[in-house]
């Protein structure tokens, strides 16, 4: 390849590897699609890849051993529950434990025990076929609402940010934007592009950074064009975390101590199938708030960015003409609606003010006839 | 008539685990999630096994040494920070494991029988050609052509300049494609 070439043998394969820079990307693409050397190189570096593919490795039996599933096993699981929440869970364990009319009940039925028990502990009065769900809901009213120890929490903030940039091209800002997603860890998760014509074409997109990667990542995305607008927020959501957490971590125990009464399910089959429907409801709660506990996860771990690019409006020059027939039938169009246009407007003058000259005709017609016969008899 | 284009990718947070990121995924892993690992296990275990077939003789050790690297990210994800991405981070730790596995024995740099899929002359003298290529080039070109890392990553895992490692792997093709080229026959010339 000549030394004088626009771009280097190195640049082209950068190129074919996806790997240039934004802003020789478009003029790389360009040279290539003219330059015969450099489709020549392509060609030659798609062989070298095509016969290094060639080399298949056969599937492995890699499986999980024993030491890995020890580690995994051994590995403390971190369930960020405060201790303040173990604490209201041991009291409320500690209260069903010494409770004198648990301890009283003859142990042949352990579920209506519970529900006794349960109903007992809520301010509700006792009753002897109360529904499950009634004496527990009656029971976590009873138990101590947790504090909230926020302060020994670290503060978790969700962070979002929307900035607005006028550029000369969408499409290098697009490569901008894709470069930084890959240069810091971050993803697409929606792009919105219009290109209506006689207007400026313009893009959204709604980009994740990791937290840490934010500031960082924001910092490039601002250099890709002209800041017409930028804006940062970080909402604390500690507290919201950390309730949800306890709320989880009660929800959970709730199935646990519903799943030992169903298991010994020496009450009668109403209370039996009570237990159930409870169980299924707590379930279908813990599942909602484990979503719900993932979603504020993915907004703590990742800041949410928008970004609105607009390009700098090129109008369009139209080097063909409309037709000489079509002009005739756009101007005999304009030529009919002007005339509807004036007859309608005529008409309508003379609806909003006939009525009132009519009137006045009328009034001072008789004077006016008067007045033209002295005249005349004045001159005769 | 203007276009209109929307592009919409599904929300992380909404994803079931097959489709999450390997990022949220060694995220949820840190956080005790045993599902994540899973996943992530089945994401890694043939690549991994991969890279270490590709460079060892024997495909039990191969084996091996992708086993040690997953209980290597076990052991450490206590210490795990997403800094770079989680491929790189699995490959970081099979590079080192490799390392090591090296100064132990003598084993020569390409050794793995490759699967015959085209003529078994093609696939011997491809591998030969690699083994050929300078070692550091040869790692470039693999980690590039089989585990697909991107220029920051090779560099990355290598402690190298960008630069160099695109200078590296253009000498790297640039061999290999001539070390692939028959030599003419003189008879034939």
């Amino acid at each position: 390849m000549s030394t004088k070439h626009f771009i280097e043998a190195e640049e082209l394969m950068a190129y074919l590897d996806g790997e240039l820079p934004a802003e020789r990307t478009s003029a790389t693409a360009a040279h290539v699609e003219q330059c015969p050397d450099c489709q020549r190189l392509a060609t030659e570096f798609h062989g070298v890849a095509q016969r290094l593919a060639t080399w298949e490795i056969e599937p492995g039996s890699v499986k999980m051993t024993p030491a890995m599933t020890a580690g995994l096993d051994k590995k403390p699981r971190r369930l960020h529950v405060p201790l303040w929440a173990w604490a209201a869970a041991a009291t409320v364990l500690v209260v069903m434990a010494i409770a004198p009319q648990f301890k009283q009940q003859p142990p042949t039925d352990k579920l209506t025990s519970y529900l006794q028990f349960s109903a007992e502990q809520s301010s509700a009065p006792r009753q002897a076929s109360q529904p499950v769900h009634e004496a527990f809901n009656a029971s976590r009213a009873a138990a101590p609402r947790a504090t909230r120890l926020v302060g020994a929490v670290k503060p978790m903030i969700a962070r979002s940010a929307h900035l607005t940039l006028q550029a000369k091209d969408v499409d290098k800002v697009r490569n901008g934007i894709d470069e930084v997603l890959k240069r810091h860890n971050g993803y697409l998760g929606e792009l919105n592009s219009s290109a209506p014509p006689g207007e400026a074409r313009s893009f959204d997109a709604t980009l994740r950074f990791p937290s840490d990667q934010f500031e960082a990542a924001f910092a490039e995305l601002k250099k890709l064009g002209r800041v017409e607008a930028e804006s940062q927020s970080g909402e604390e959501v500690t507290q919201q975390y950390v309730d949800l957490d306890a709320r989880l971590t009660n929800a959970r125990n709730s199935e646990h101590r519903l799943t030992d009464i169903l298991r010994e399910r020496t009450g009668r089959l109403a209370d039996v199938l009570s237990v159930e429907t409870e169980i299924e409801r707590v379930r279908g709660e813990i599942e909602s708030m484990d979503a719900e506990k993932k979603a504020l996860t993915t907004r703590i771990d990742f800041a949410n960015v928008t970004v609105k690019v607009v390009e700098d409006y090129k109008a369009q020059l139209h080097l063909a003409p409309d037709s000489v027939s079509t002009r005739f039938r756009n101007a005999a169009v304009e030529g009919y609606r002007s005339m509807i246009e004036e007859l309608v407007g005529a008409l309508t003058l003379a609806l909003s003010w006939g009525p009132s000259l009519l009137l006045w005709c009328a009034v001072l017609f008789f004077p006016a006839r008067l007045i033209w016969k002295k005249w005349l008899r004045f001159h005769a | 008539m203007g276009a209109i284009v929307t592009n919409q990718a599904s929300d992380a947070g909404d994803q079931v685990a097959g489709s999450q990121s390997d990022e949220l995924l060694m995220l949820e892993f840190q956080r005790g999630s045993r599902e994540a690992f899973d996943e992530l296990f089945a994401r890694y275990r043939q690549p991994l096994y991969g890279f270490f077939r590709r460079r060892l003789s024997t495909p039990d050790r191969a084996q091996d040494l992708a086993q040690e690297t997953f209980l290597a990210v076990i052991r450490a994800t206590e210490r795990y920070q997403p800094r770079a991405l989680v491929r790189t981070y699995f490959y970081g730790i099979a590079l080192k494991l490799l390392a090591s596995e090296r100064r132990k024995r003598t084993t020569s740099p390409l050794a793995a029988e490759p699967r015959i899929t085209t003529e078994p002359d093609e696939a011997l003298w491809l591998q030969q050609a690699l083994a050929r290529l300078e070692e550091r080039e040869r790692e470039i070109l693999m980690l590039r052509e089989y585990e697909h890392l991107s220029y920051d990553e090779i560099a990355t895992l290598l402690h190298l300049p960008v630069n160099t490692v695109r200078s590296r792997l253009f000498r790297a093709r640039v061999a290999l494609k001539n070390q692939l080229e028959p030599v003419p026959n003189p008879r034939e010339a």
